[in-house]
């Protein structure tokens, strides 16, 4: 295996979900750190991809934005989790323990024997 | 639904992609900014820092066009662009345009007329509740064509017996009535129903209810709409006032939906009354209890959850039981149904075979056209080779720009659809003005509805799709090498040419097709003006009354009409004055069969005569010639009945032998012929003659009142209208109230019953001159982008020596080359489908020698004037002009 993996197709939004529950609101750039610290740096992120996600997840209501003033004042969009994405979090989560709990089942056994 | 939500902003994002690149922008910006910012504090130098950033990024042009893509839907935007780049070009070629346009909008406005008529009379439910679920029930008897109404008796055994429905009614068609109001009073029609008639149809109202249970013979009445607005002002308040109608008061519970004029959509009547009802002229009691009156039409709900096999199976059982308990009359006899609404059972062939017949033209006349404007398109897509050519060699690929093309030639088939919808408002009102002659009030409008709007839309974008693809294809793929020197790259091989050849050459076989219908109406309508009706039709005044509906007893109708003839014969102006029942030519009344006395089974015998009800002088006034025998006049109203007949009954009956003096029975009746006539046309003009019985007015009221009122037939020396306001006043002179109907002279009465073949003859004419005229533009446009695209070669051919008349025959003989294909193709196919049209052709075969004799010349005439133009043009080019050209 390389030192960094591309981001899973579909897992990017869950990510930013996540990130933006536990930070509150923030812009790209800063999520787009966030997800690469979180991930201890294993991420390789192309940031230019987190843009269409962004928006894909405010067209479906799951976050909404609005333009602020960052640490260093600079003007930048904030993004912000809608109660919907709350809830579409928290099922996603849920939905994605499991599977990997599923998945961690028929890898283990392989790698004990 | 999430989906749902982001593919609306997707489409909202659309209209405010502009501020949403900004926004973008902006955001981008910050962000190269902030990541700049962290490499700098990281000890990057700025320009490092920022090159770093963007290499993050993977591009700043790269995220916004995915951000872009995200943001709005990409095709629908392309789609767009495409519209307006069509809309710009249509708009440069503005004459090919408009013909393009009007080229499809008169064959869309056919078709949409057409479809009007499907719509209304095949199509529309019955405006009723749930019209699916109920169902116009008919006996029919084993052996016969079609169907027949319900006796009471079999009503009511259908009515308890059948499990399937959760109702039936039964009404009586066509009941006349006079009506007061405001103003005089006026005949209207009604029918006479079950209590259960309003449940049963489960009718909206627009007032009051319907009738319920219980009052089968209460004097009540349900007023339809139209009749409510005209003599009640649509007086919001009228539930529970009394109104007079032939006489009665009655209370009015209720008023009808104005769409709805009685379950089969065609008769037009007005009102509606409990079936027991005193006010009605019905049969009597006997009759209408006998299990042989078919008096009743009776419509049927189903239950919910019954399909109509499993009804259909029902009523089979219980024609079954009743033919076995009652022999006699239900032998033989069994059920079946349509949707309440449909076409009538025995006008639904005719019907549909006419529909199917102009369907069939309207889509030749369509083909006609497209075809026309698919010629045009070739010329402008040669004409924008090079345009093609430098865009495909720029990088867009050949479907994009079929796409383009497609685009353009769907928006001229919605244009055309456009102006084809306006057309058919304005004929379809043309086509409601028409009177039907038909003795009872009939509702023929057509209206342009939702379905005729639908239908004609997707005709349009499905024609402008079809006679785009060709072009299209040819289009998108020029030679390219050919095009971007300016030479003719569609030309190569010479194939796309022969694709245009084939589509003149269509068209024109098509016109033919269409000249030669057009011709047999015409011929058709020429040779009806000529037929002899037996009577004559000038200065004749007709003017109709109906006692009974007020009350008269037959004693005092006969003396009433007695009055009148006297009273009317003696005014200023007036030559004669006679009354009969109804006047010859109206569509169908009464007839019965006749035999003669004595004689037994089918010998002396006919089927069918149709009776008359006349007073003496008669036959001179409407100038039906008296052969032989004498006139009625000195017979008694009790005395024993006496006849006389026209040469059509003594032929069907006699033969040979003198029918003076002899006697005839028909309907329960012996006559004594006193007197023969000549032949009239007794119900259309098409008819072949038909026996004729005329009986004495004053012997026959009593004993066979007439269903449709009293007519007096007034020969004037002149001024018609003078006299018609005389008349009235001593109509109104013996009974104020009494209501007069059908007032028109007999030279209008007679136009009616040219109804038929005066529409066939408007409608195939019309949609033969326009085809003529399509086919006219369309050979015109074919050869002079032909003779355009020939320049150079006709400049060398005079450069040569070549003559100017030898280059017109040139031009000339190519395009008569493809007329003559086109009617060697087309004459044909107009001999083996004129024979559909026999059925309504008066007096000509449908292979009418003169009109398949004439069509082609005449077609080659109007042919050669559209060659001879560019002919003229051709050989009017200057060779030295002609070879410096491109």
């Amino acid at each position: 295996m390389g030192d960094k993996t591309d981001v899973w197709q579909g897992t990017l939004s869950l990510m930013v979900l996540r990130t933006l529950e536990t930070i509150g609101p923030q812009h790209g750039y800063g999520l787009a750190r966030r997800i690469e610290q979180t991930s201890g740096d294993l991420l390789q992120l192309n940031y230019g991809t987190l843009y269409p996600a962004l928006l894909k997840l405010e067209q479906e209501g799951f976050i909404r934005s609005r333009w602020g003033t960052s640490e260093n004042n600079r003007k930048a969009k904030f993004y912000e989790l809608t109660k919907a994405g709350q809830r579409r979090l928290k099922k996603a989560a849920a939905e994605w323990n499991q599977t990997t709990a599923i998945l961690a089942r028929f890898l283990e056994p392989a790698e004990e024997a | 639904m999430r989906q749902l939500r982001a593919l609306v902003q997707r489409f909202l994002g659309l209209f405010g992609s502009r501020h949403g690149d900004a926004d973008f922008a902006a955001e981008l910006e910050s962000h190269i900014a902030l990541d700049t910012e962290a490499g700098v504090r990281n000890g990057l130098t700025p320009e490092e820092a920022r090159r770093q950033a963007l290499v993050r990024l993977g591009g700043a042009e790269r995220t916004r066009q995915a951000h872009r893509e995200r943001r709005t839907l990409p095709w629908v935007e392309a789609l767009w662009r495409d519209v307006a780049y069509g809309f710009r070009t249509l708009g440069k070629n503005r004459g090919a345009t408009a013909i393009a346009i009007l080229s499809i909008g008169l064959g869309i406005g056919a078709n949409a007329t057409i479809f009007s008529m499907v719509s209304r009379f095949v199509l529309r439910p019955a405006p009723v509740g749930d019209p699916t679920t109920l169902l116009a029930l008919h006996t029919v008897h084993e052996g016969d064509q079609c169907c027949n109404n319900f006796t009471t008796p079999l009503y009511r055994d259908v009515a308890s017996q059948a499990r399937s429905f959760a109702g039936v009614a039964a009404y009586n068609e066509l009941v006349p009535a006079s009506i007061s109001g405001s103003g005089e009073p006026e005949r209207v029609f009604g029918q006479a129903v079950t209590a259960n008639f309003f449940s049963v149809l489960q009718l909206p109202m627009v007032v009051g209810r319907g009738f319920v249970g219980g009052e089968e013979s209460a004097p009540e009445i349900v007023l339809g709409a139209a009749l409510w607005r005209r003599r009640f002002n649509s007086d919001p308040n009228i539930a529970g006032k009394t109104i007079r109608l032939s006489g009665r008061l009655l209370t009015v519970v209720g008023v009808a939906s104005p769409a709805f004029h009685g379950v089969d959509q065609i008769l037009n009547t007005e009102f509606w009354v409990p079936i027991g009802n005193e006010a009605l002229p019905a049969p009597a009691l006997a009759d209408q209890n006998s299990r042989n009156f078919h008096w009743l039409a009776a419509v049927a709900r189903l239950n919910p959850g019954v399909t109509r096999q499993q009804a259909a199976a029902e009523l089979d059982t219980l024609a079954h039981r009743l033919a076995q308990a009652y022999p006699e009359t239900n032998k033989g006899v069994s059920f079946v149904f349509e949707q309440a609404g449909s076409l009538p059972p025995r006008e639904k062939g005719p019907a549909l075979l006419f529909l199917t017949a102009l369907s069939v033209v309207v889509l030749l006349v369509l083909s006609i056209a497209g075809a026309n404007v698919a010629n045009l398109l070739f010329a402008q897509a040669a004409s924008r080779q090079r345009d093609m050519a430098v865009r495909l060699a720029l990088g867009a690929t050949r479907a994009r720009l079929r796409r383009q093309m497609l685009i353009e030639s769907v928006l001229l088939g919605l244009g055309g659809g456009a102006v084809g919808v306006l057309l058919s408002f304005w004929s379809t009102h043309a086509l409601s003005i028409l009177r039907l002659p038909a003795p009872v009030p009939l509702d023929l409008s057509v209206r342009v509805d939702w379905r005729v709007l639908l239908y004609s839309f997707a005709l349009s974008a499905l024609s402008g799709l079809l006679l785009g693809l060709a072009p299209a294809w040819a289009a998108s793929r020029p030679r390219l090498a050919n095009a971007l020197k300016g030479e003719d790259a569609l030309a190569s091989r010479g194939h796309r040419i022969s694709l245009r050849n084939f589509l003149v050459v269509v068209q024109i076989a098509m016109s033919v097709v269409l000249l030669c219908v057009t011709g047999l109406f015409l011929r058709s309508l020429q040779s009806a003006a000529n037929i002899d009706i037996g009577f004559q039709s000038h200065n004749l005044l007709l003017m109709s009354v109906d006692p009974g509906v007020h009350g008269y007893t037959a004693d005092r109708t006969v003396e009433f009409l007695n009055q009148l003839q006297q009273r009317a014969a003696v005014l200023p102006g007036v030559q004669s004055a006679v009354v009969t029942d109804v006047a010859p030519l109206n569509g169908g009344h009464r007839s019965d069969g006749f035999q003669a006395v004595g004689a037994t089974g089918n010998d002396k015998s006919n089927d069918s005569t149709e009776l008359y009800m006349v007073t003496p002088g008669y036959f001179e006034t409407i100038g039906t010639p008296r052969i032989a025998g004498s006139d009625f006049g000195s017979e008694t109203a009790a005395g024993p009945s006496v006849a006389v007949v026209n040469q059509a009954f003594v032929q069907s009956i006699f033969g040979d032998e003198n029918p003076i003096g002899q006697r005839v029975s028909g309907g329960g009746v012996t006559y004594r012929i006193i007197g023969v006539v000549g032949n009239i046309k007794s119900r259309t003009l098409g008819e072949d003659i038909r026996p004729v019985l005329y009986r004495s007015l004053k012997q026959t009221v009593a004993s066979n009142p007439s269903f449709l009122g009293y007519t007096l037939i007034v020969h004037t020396s002149g001024n018609t209208a003078a006299v018609a306001e005389s008349v009235r006043r001593q109509i109104h002179a013996l009974d104020p109230a009494m209501a007069i109907y059908n007032e028109e002279t007999m030279e209008e009465h007679v136009r009616t019953a040219y109804f038929l073949p005066r529409l066939a003859a408007m409608l195939f004419g019309t949609f033969g001159l326009i085809g003529l005229v399509l086919a006219g533009v369309g050979l015109y446009g074919v050869m002079s982008y032909s003779v355009s695209r020939r320049t150079r070669e006709i400049g060398i051919r005079m450069a040569l020596g070549a003559q100017a008349g030898t280059v017109e025959r040139l031009v000339v003989r190519q395009g008569m080359v493809l007329t003559l294909i086109a009617i060697a193709l087309g004459w044909p196919a107009a001999w083996m489908l004129a024979k559909m049209a026999s059925s309504f052709l008066y007096g000509i075969q449908p292979h009418d020698a003169l009109t398949f004799a004439l069509v082609p010349p005449f077609l080659a005439v109007i042919a050669l004037m559209a060659c001879y133009v560019p002919a003229r043009r051709a050989a009017s080019i200057e060779p030295m002009q002609a070879l410096r050209t491109e």
